[in-house]
């Protein structure tokens, strides 16, 4: 039983169809990465997983229950931790007094450990609380009752990036202890860092579900090499290289320095610079802002679906493609 | 159960401490002016004075008595519908404010229902609804001594007791503005002009043709008046009140049960 299935999920807003067929399923035990831009429909999927919203049309299963059966919904939340993308408490309660009342309806496990972690100042009053405070607090009341399935919504706005980072090294020890992780972001490096597997969303449909690793292999790795002397451009004619760019002009010429995104096989490339004496090289894997460019990008919005547009290697460099 | 209900009950203490102190001196303040008001002033050429619906609208039957004297301006101005309205405000921000500022969402991932929800956040009124008539009650009856003009204790334990299914039902029509407006602002607005509205309709229309109107305001189940001078208690009135509550009640879990919360 997957820890959250999601069958032909649909929202339709009049309007807007903010989510539109949407399916996948985040297996227990994994950290899943929900991923597209502001606006996507992550928030709105969110919602009607957590049922909040109630669906036009498909099934939402949380921890094998229903959402659209309140005792079965009930049943799933007792297991469950939430953090909205911007949290909100009652003003004028002290965080203890927010604490003591989660207490009460969901039990508290492990609030004193998580409060280790991030600790914000209980004593005071929420409005006095910036916006770094109130997502500390919220994650302190995601966690206190050690919850089987996380979900959160853009959990690291608005936490410095040392908070970021022992948010970070907290999800990923929770996960190595069973815990299932669903959250949303529209920010790569932090999907990157976290998940075992992401699905992307663009315009309220899902695009792909992929292992993250298999994401950044199809996005290739970044090549950028410098040479003592002009490397004649034919010579970088290899499969698989994209987006040629060189130091001399605007354009792909004879150069010294190059740049480009390789998706082919690393030997073919380093068999073709072989007789060139380099000065540097470096092989990096692509920035994910790279990988989301393929499926947000202005060139690839009506690209054919993601695995096929891999397979046929994408032309946004121009004449650099083979 | 009941552990939303303890919280804001909790928070509500303060203000309904204040509410209570608030109210003891305005009725303080309308006991000590009688004597002089019932030496100096012709209240029979007083009453004649003032046009009869101003008359009807305020309840006023007599002024002299300081039974009749209170009846309009303690129970009818304070509480049927200073109190009144103070209620369906109230209540009308409670879930409304909690959609507004997104704090339902961070509520509604605990394992609560919405129906629950929705019946502890109501209960919670009784703090200040209760409370409201702790302390009103014996200023009155003492002061009424002071002043040589005693109540029966009965009579005042009754205006106070009656007045709390009628407050329990006032706050009834906000909360189900404030279930049915997410925007507590509008909520809020759209209780009190029911509120008012009933209030009127109650008033205006008793002795006319449309009399019947007025039957579904609140108001006609809660006489001051006739508690205070003739030592008669409406517990059918009172039973409307609770009726009239429940079905609020049940109406804002039923529509907050199904409705999207953006």
């Amino acid at each position: 039983m997957a820890a959250i299935e999601l069958e032909g999920l649909t929202k339709d807003y009049g309007e807007v169809r903010a989510n539109d067929g949407v399916t996948f399923a985040v297996e227990r035990g994994e950290v899943f990465g929900y991923l597209g831009p502001n606006g996507a429909g992550k928030t709105t999927t969110i919602r009607t997983v957590l049922g909040l919203l109630s669906p036009t049309a498909g099934t939402v299963r949380l921890l094998g229950r229903d959402v659209t059966d309140e005792a079965q919904l009930l049943e799933a939340k007792r297991r469950l931790g939430y953090l909205p993308d911007d949290p909100a408490f009652d003003e004028t309660a002290t965080g203890r007094e927010i604490l003591d009342l989660h207490a009460s309806l969901k039990g508290d496990e492990r609030s004193a450990e998580v409060l280790e972690l991030f600790d914000p100042p209980l004593d005071r009053e929420i409005r006095e609380y910036s916006r770094g405070n109130v997502q500390k607090l919220g994650l302190v009341t995601t966690f206190m009752h050690d919850p089987e399935l996380v979900i959160l919504d853009e959990p690291t706005s608005g936490l410095d990036p040392l908070l970021q980072q022992r948010f970070n090294e907290f999800v990923r020890a929770e996960r190595e202890v069973g815990l299932t992780v669903f959250f949303s972001s529209h920010i790569l490096s932090e999907v990157r860092k976290l998940c075992d597997r992401v699905g992307i969303i663009r315009d309220g449909r899902l695009v792909t579900v992929d292992p993250v690793e298999s994401l950044l292999d199809r996005s290739g790795k970044f090549v950028r090499l410098h040479a003592d002397e002009p490397i004649p451009i034919r010579s970088l004619e290899v499969d698989g290289v994209h987006g040629l760019e060189s130091n001399d002009g605007a354009g792909p010429s004879d150069g010294t320095e190059y740049a480009f995104t390789f998706t082919g096989d690393i030997n073919a490339l380093l068999a073709a610079i072989r007789e060139y004496r380099l000065v540097d090289l470096s092989i990096e894997e692509a920035p994910l802002e790279e990988v989301f460019m393929r499926f947000y990008g202005s060139d690839a919005a009506d690209a054919p679906p993601a695995t096929e547009q891999a397979a046929a290697g994408t032309d946004r460099g121009g004449s650099g493609d083979v | 159960m009941f552990e939303l209900t303890r919280y804001d009950g909790r928070r509500r203490v303060r203000g309904s401490i204040a509410l209570s102190v608030g109210l003891s001196a305005l009725a303080a303040m309308v006991i000590w002016v009688y004597p002089s008001f019932e030496a100096e002033v012709d209240l029979d050429q007083l009453l004649a004075a003032y046009p009869d619906p101003i008359l009807q609208v305020m309840g006023v039957q007599t002024m002299t008595s300081l039974g009749g004297f209170l009846s309009f301006e303690l129970y009818t101005f304070g509480w049927v519908i200073m109190l009144g309205l103070y209620l369906a405000y109230s209540t009308a921000g409670t879930i409304a404010d909690d959609v507004d500022r997104g704090r339902m969402d961070v509520l509604l991932s605990m394992p609560l229902s919405r129906r629950r929800l929705v019946a502890e956040r109501f209960a919670a009124m009784a703090v200040p609804i209760v409370g409201a008539n702790l302390l009103p009650p014996v200023v009155v009856f003492i002061g009424a001594r002071l002043i040589d003009h005693p109540l029966a204790a009965t009579d005042v334990l009754a205006v106070h007791l009656l007045s709390i299914p009628y407050l329990f039902a006032c706050a009834g029509i906000g909360l189900l503005a404030s279930v049915v407006f997410d925007r507590a602002a509008i909520a809020q607005r759209v209780a009190l002009g029911v509120t008012f509205a009933l209030f009127l309709s109650e008033s205006l229309l008793t002795g006319t043709d449309a009399e019947t109107v007025g039957s579904i305001a609140p108001m006609r189940y809660y006489d001051p008046n006739a508690v205070l001078l003739e030592g008669h208690y409406d517990l059918v009135g009172a039973g409307m009140l609770v009726a009239m509550t429940l079905a609020f009640l049940v109406a804002s879990q039923l529509w907050f049960g199904r409705t999207d919360i953006h």
